[in-house]
């Protein structure tokens, strides 16, 4: 379950939770920190780390209180998708539950690049959850 | 990672592990966060959270649920703003002692007068408008103190700006004991006006007042804001049914409905036993100056209360003075008009006879007053427990006292000061047996010390800064000084038999600890700061370590390993108490080990610690570096074995603690451990 910090996020996590009950899974929540080029790639991000750490803190919070347990994970890489998709395999995940909010690029609903290829690469199901139409 | 632990940095509380992704040149850092939750990340450093506070064992979680439980869930710091005092909750946990001062401000000066017979009583009203007069003064001059210095401490920071170091000093020792006599007596008169109605309890005065102390004490360590809800209604119900008992009394007096004086038990003689003399009045005039303790307390917390702070502290002194003023000069009015006297033998107070006198004896409306009077008079206690932790936290901040002091709790209350006072107090009342009236002559030296001390010093402020209208808050607090001056003065000779003098002798003590205290903090920061923070870390040459041996051991093992760890000059020494058991330690010794010399000393007195300890001076004579003794310490399982060990390590370190040049390096070895190093791991 990666989790971006937009508006959906409380969302996925109920619904990975809701899943994650009726089948006695195992959910991992994961945020990817993308690091620019001209860092390291380990460099330490301290605004970027704690709002990673926070936003981590608070699904494993709402899981609790779903009654689920979440694990967490906080990763850096220099592109979200293709760690996302390493974890899953690495974790060999039944299902990513990716989150979609709601945008709108000329007229069309955006999809965008983590989302597109997490579907295109990853070794699992992906459910995608968009958000519902807003304003 | 490396494989070589000594070539990775210490270890952290996060962890970045990076691994190698499914596409070509993809690498992953997976951050590993320190587990548990206890640390969190906050603008590059960590936090710790109420995680790392929880306690691990069973008796300390206990502890820490009946702490809850009294005092309340820990407040973060940030909670601070959220803790500070509105001008409602202000005025009931400020004022309660200056506004409580009127349930005996009459009856003080009344007494005194009355000596001089019934027709001297007459002249109460007048010290009454004296007393007020001066109260404007203080207040006037209190508020300007306020604006000048918002941060708080009074008198103590005025006279310090403007006088010096020692008039500080007087000045914030004068406070702090007048804090304890406040919470000493106010805590005793509460007591005395409950056993109006319990006599019962009159004989154990002294547990009921510490009683009352430590329950105070419990409140305000639950935080200022709480404290203030907790202690607000009584002061609101004994401010509005005293307004309502003047009100009632006038309103008689005016539709000509007559009003029969109440009786006291035991009266004074009518034509007195002493000449009304100019002296007597001036005493008259010092009783009834007691209702001008407490007036203090707002200026020295100005930080207490919510922004913006000296707004709402000036607001709060002037509602006090106000409410203050208007019942003491009613009580006064009302009991001089309807001709109601004290009563010699303190049974009954002058308040309660004039309530008797207007709405009758027995009626609920009498009741609701005595009731709210004990306790208020009973919470006007409060007040030193909001100024005495607050000036001490100043004093702590400024060096005068120890730092504990400044060390707020997890309440945000200065949970030290606080506990020290309630001490402190529960100290005095038990010295005075719990006795209102040996305690009063006490009171007021220190508040009237602190003010002319502030007023003269604001005198010196306004000469030097010559601000706009200086020339008028010259004359405002010269007014002031001169006034307060005289009323310490008076105070200061009239009560100085009756037991003032202790104040007298106490204070210059407290200035000269206070002073004591500030040399030894200068000396230890002259001695400890860092005059460059670029300066490299200075490069110290591996220690001489000495390891004592009982006997040969796990425990020991672990101990010599480590010592060879730091530095490759160890020597280890035994006690022995027979020649025989000396010469089987030394051939075991060197079965064991030829890399690291023995001593072994015979010590046929059967004393241990003494001949190590000598050892260790000799040992320290031989070399200029520091000398490092690693002590083997065996820990028992459970607390309770550990009367089955002699601790002789525990024992050395105590005697080791104070010994110059020296480093003590404890290296337990827990009975449970596992991974406690082997002679195999030694030699692998």
């Amino acid at each position: 379950m990666p989790l971006a910090g937009t508006s959906v996020d409380p969302d996925v996590i109920r619904v990975a939770a809701t899943l994650a009950k009726s089948n006695k899974a195992q959910v991992i929540a994961i945020h990817v920190i993308e690091v620019r080029w001209n860092l390291a790639l380990d460099a330490v991000l301290d605004a970027e780390t704690e709002r990673g750490e926070q936003l981590l803190d608070e699904a494993a919070k709402v899981g609790t209180q779903a009654g689920v347990h979440i694990e967490t994970e906080l990763l850096q890489a220099r592109e979200a998708a293709a760690a996302i998709i390493d974890t899953a395999r690495e974790r060999q995940a039944d299902l990513i539950v990716l989150g979609m909010p709601f945008r709108k690029r000329l007229g069309r609903v955006y999809v965008g690049r983590t989302v597109t290829n997490v579907y295109v690469g990853a070794p699992c199901a992906v459910l995608a959850y968009r958000q519902e139409e807003v304003g | 990672m490396s494989d070589d632990p000594s070539k990775e940095g210490p270890p952290g509380l996060e962890e970045r592990v990076t691994t190698v992704g499914a596409r070509p040149g993809d690498r992953i850092v997976r951050i590993v966060r320190p587990s548990g939750g206890e640390f969190r990340r906050r603008g590059g450093h960590y936090v710790a959270t109420t995680d790392a506070l929880t306690a691990r064992g069973r008796f300390g979680r206990w502890f820490q649920t009946g702490r809850r439980v009294l005092l309340g869930a820990r407040l973060t710091s940030e909670a601070e703003t959220t803790e500070r005092l509105s001008v409602k909750t202000g005025l009931a946990i400020m004022a309660s002692d200056n506004i409580s001062s009127s349930a005996y401000a009459t009856e003080e000066a009344m007494r005194v007068l009355a000596l001089a017979g019934a027709g001297a009583l007459a002249l109460t009203m007048p010290i009454a408008i004296a007393v007020c007069v001066v109260l404007a003064v203080v207040i006037l001059s209190e508020s300007r103190v306020i604006r000048a210095y918002p941060n708080g401490g009074g008198s103590y920071i005025v006279a310090k700006d403007n006088h010096g170091v020692i008039a500080g000093l007087v000045a914030a020792s004068a406070l702090l004991i007048d804090y304890v006599l406040t919470v000493a007596v106010s805590s005793a008169a509460g007591i005395a006006a409950i056993s109006s109605f319990v006599p019962a309890i009159h004989d154990h005065r002294v547990l009921w007042a510490l009683g009352l102390i430590a329950l105070i004490s419990l409140g305000n360590l639950r935080g200022i804001r709480e404290a203030g809800v907790l202690f607000a209604a009584p002061t609101y119900i004994y401010i509005v049914s005293l307004f309502a008992l003047i009100a009632v009394g006038i309103f008689k007096m005016a539709t000509g409905d007559p009003i029969v004086p109440a009786v006291p038990p035991d009266p004074f003689d009518a034509f007195g036993v002493q000449a009304l003399t100019p002296f007597l009045v001036l005493r008259a005039f010092a009783s009834g100056s007691v209702g001008l303790t407490g007036s203090e307390a707002v200026a020295n917390g100005v930080p207490n209360f919510k922004p913006p702070e000296p707004k709402n502290a000036v607001m709060t002194l002037v509602l006090m003075g106000t409410i203050f003023g208007t019942l003491f000069l009613g009580l006064t009015f009302l009991a001089t008009t309807i001709g109601v006297q004290p009563d010699q033998g303190e049974i009954e107070t002058v308040n309660s006879m004039l309530t008797r006198s207007i709405v009758g004896a027995g009626t609920p409306f009498y009741y609701v007053v005595q009731l709210s009077t004990a306790i208020i008079l009973a919470l006007a206690a409060n007040t030193g427990f909001t100024g005495f932790p607050r000036l001490a936290s100043v004093l702590a901040e400024d060096r005068f006292m120890p730092r504990q002091f400044a060390f707020r709790g997890e309440r945000l209350a200065f949970s030290f000061g606080i506990i020290a006072l309630a001490l402190a107090s529960m100290v005095v009342v038990g010295a005075f047996s719990g006795s209102v009236t040996k305690l009063v002559p006490l009171y007021t030296i220190g508040v009237f010390a602190a003010f002319t001390l502030s007023q003269s010093g604001l005198v010196r402020r306004w000469i030097r800064l010559r601000n706009k209208g200086w020339r008028t808050s010259v004359i405002i607090n010269s007014f002031g000084t001169v006034v307060t001056g005289v009323v310490l003065a008076v105070v200061v000779v009239t009560k100085f038999t009756n037991g003032a003098w202790m104040v007298l002798v106490v204070m210059p003590v407290l200035v000269a600890l206070l002073y004591g205290i500030n040399r030894h903090y200068t000396r230890v920061a002259d001695a400890l700061t860092l005059e460059r923070l670029d300066e490299p870390l200075p490069i110290m040459k591996p220690p001489v370590v000495l390891v004592p041996v009982a006997r040969l051991d796990r425990s020991a093992l672990q101990a010599l390993s480590f010592a060879r760890s730091i530095s490759p000059t160890v020597r280890a020494v035994h006690i022995a108490t027979t020649a025989e058991s000396a010469k089987r330690f030394g051939e075991r010794w060197i079965q064991f080990t030829r890399e690291i010399p023995l001593d072994v000393i015979e010590s046929p007195y059967r004393s241990l610690l003494q001949p190590l300890l000598r050892y260790i001076e000799r040992i320290d004579e031989r070399d200029d570096r520091p000398i490092t003794i690693v002590l083997a310490e065996f820990v028992p399982r459970n607390w309770w074995e550990w009367i089955l060990h002699s601790q002789t390590a525990l024992r050395l370190k105590l005697a080791l603690l104070f010994r110059p040049n020296t480093i003590v390096i404890d290296v337990p070895y827990h009975f449970a451990d596992t991974g406690h190093t082997s002679r195999k791991d030694e030699r692998d």
